[in-house]
């Protein structure tokens, strides 16, 4: 690839040969890579911990604390929702954590990191064990909340007259509910996690719903934040919720006031 | 499609698309939310203010700027640009260079429209050379003209520029131009203070953390251009909160 005066990148025709050429010597490998490469994997390894102490949790979470609702919330504002709308009503403890590892991390040491850092946290209702109930899997439901910048949107239509924030649904064939947010339309796709979940939900035919809100502010942002309040009105999510003034508050308090003046974007 | 014909500004798309421009209106949507409204005697521009860094001198960090100040005749042009800081300070350079050379030239001040499509040019022509990008930068200019009739006026990226009788660019600019459409109302810019009172209740709409992070200025007619300081600009948010609190217990009442 190159890219000419005027920009535009080209694929640049190579002189030395097709590229499928490789050479078979000097790949042996030696014991020495072979004990890196295994640091590396130990490293790389997903760890699911019990409660902020180190122990691992042994068993599968969802043996342990079997759940009827199983809410996932992916991104910074799908996060932020959740913690201040669902989360504010009712008591929820903290189960457990996932943490991992990989070359794109920026703390180099993988055996120190504190419970702030964890990627993934794990809460269930204290007050309410139905909503974990006592059938795994049989009534489990799932719902995944994420968001995507608006530009990814696929339409006839200009970016520039949708109106953004707006929420798209895409649901697996055993879920019958119906959707409080039109379905999300071909050609657009998800990607990502939000994508694996929904997948590996089809395959195993549990009732799933996945909450895609589009939006052209991908920080921390209220009114992003405020398009996933239809959500709270379906069947699922309703008597997880009371008190929705107490809990616009709270997410006022979430967004930050020292946001820093970015110095490129006046 | 979008992949192979965006990276070179002069080159169009099979349907039309100039997608340099398109993605240089994305910039714009990463700079902060500004607001200006035309009023019958005023026009006002307000925009919101982020913290700065600790160490950073805060007095440095002006979003209104004056283009042309006609200190003896009491006319201004204000304006505010959004998007990329750098490319704002280079086109401002220009502007005030322009108006200043204009008055030289000519003997006059420059009408908002005359720098306005100064400014609108200047823009288009980085949308047709090559080698150069588009300025990712949207302005509202406003000021009264001789003929003391005030003007606000918006450009974007691709170079086109219309004169508003509202408008919000940045982040979250549509939810602050419904906010606007709604409640521009004749009653609304009858007097001076309801139209200063709309632009910070139509940033309110979208700025989290309340009269504080609001910069506010405003052009009455013959007069000279004021920057109103925080103080001021929190006795206006006192105000609207409780008009607010006032018309919800009416509509309690009424329900009641």
């Amino acid at each position: 690839m190159a890219a000419t005066f005027f920009g535009e990148v080209v694929k640049a025709p190579c002189r030395a040969g097709t590229e499928d050429e490789e050479e078979e010597e000097g790949r042996r490998e030696t014991p020495e890579d072979r004990e890196v490469r295994q640091q590396l994997a130990r490293k790389r390894e997903v760890r699911l911990l019990r409660r902020q102490t180190k122990t691992s949790l042994e068993v599968s979470l969802l043996e342990k604390y079997p759940c009827s609702k199983f809410i996932i919330a992916i991104g910074n504002n799908a996060v932020a929702f959740l913690s201040s709308f669902v989360m504010n009503s009712g008591v929820w403890e903290e189960v457990g954590c996932a943490k991992l590892w990989n070359e794109w991390c920026r703390t180099a040491d993988s055996t120190h990191l504190s419970s702030t850092e964890a990627f993934c946290g794990f809460y269930h209702l204290k007050s309410n064990p139905s909503v974990f109930g006592s059938c795994p899997r049989k009534n489990m439901q799932i719902t995944v909340l994420t968001c995507r910048h608006v530009t990814d949107y696929k339409t006839l239509e200009s970016t520039g007259s949708l109106p953004s924030p707006f929420l798209k649904a895409l649901k697996t064939q055993n879920f019958k509910d119906p959707a409080c947010c039109p379905l999300l339309e071909q050609p657009n796709i998800v990607h990502d996690l939000p994508a694996a979940v929904l997948s590996y939900c089809q395959v195993w035919k549990i009732p799933a719903i996945l909450y895609l809100c589009y939006t052209d502010v991908m920080k921390l942002d209220l009114i992003t934040v405020e398009a996933f309040k239809p959500i709270l009105s379906t069947r699922s999510l309703k008597s997880l919720v009371k008190n929705i003034p107490q809990s616009t508050e709270i997410l006022k308090k979430l967004m930050t006031t020292n946001e820093i003046q970015s110095n490129i974007y006046t | 499609m979008a992949s192979r014909y965006d990276r070179a500004i002069t080159v169009f798309s099979p349907d039309g698309h100039l997608f340099q421009v398109e993605y240089a209106q994305e910039a714009v949507k990463k700079g902060s939310t500004a607001v200006g409204i035309r009023g019958t005697n005023i026009v006002v521009l307000g925009v919101e203010k982020k913290s700065v860094a600790k160490l950073q001198d805060e007095r440095t960090v002006r979003k209104i700027c004056a283009l042309d100040d006609h200190v003896c005749m009491a006319f201004a042009v204000l304006t505010i640009f959004i998007g990329l800081t750098a490319d704002a300070r280079v086109v401002i350079n220009r502007a005030r260079v322009e108006c200043q050379s204009h008055k030289l030239t000519v003997e006059d001040p420059v009408t908002v429209e005359y720098i306005t499509r100064f400014i609108a040019t200047l823009k288009q022509k980085y949308t047709q050379s090559n080698g150069r990008r588009p300025f990712g930068i949207s302005a509202l200019i406003v000021g009264f003209d001789d003929d003391g009739i005030p003007r606000l006026y918006q450009t974007d990226p691709s170079g086109t520029y219309h004169a508003w009788k509202a408008n919000a660019i940045g982040r979250s600019a549509k939810t602050v131009r419904e906010f606007l459409e709604k409640n521009y109302t004749e009653d609304a810019i009858a007097s001076d203070n309801e139209a200063i009172k709309l632009a910070i209740k139509a940033l309110l709409e979208v700025v989290q953390s309340g009269g504080k992070n609001i910069e506010l200025a405003i052009i009455r007619r013959n007069q000279p251009l004021k920057m109103f300081s925080a103080k001021e600009v929190e006795l206006y948010v006192t105000e609207i909160e409780k008009e607010k609190e006032e018309a919800e217990k009416k509509k309690s009442k009424k329900s009641v």
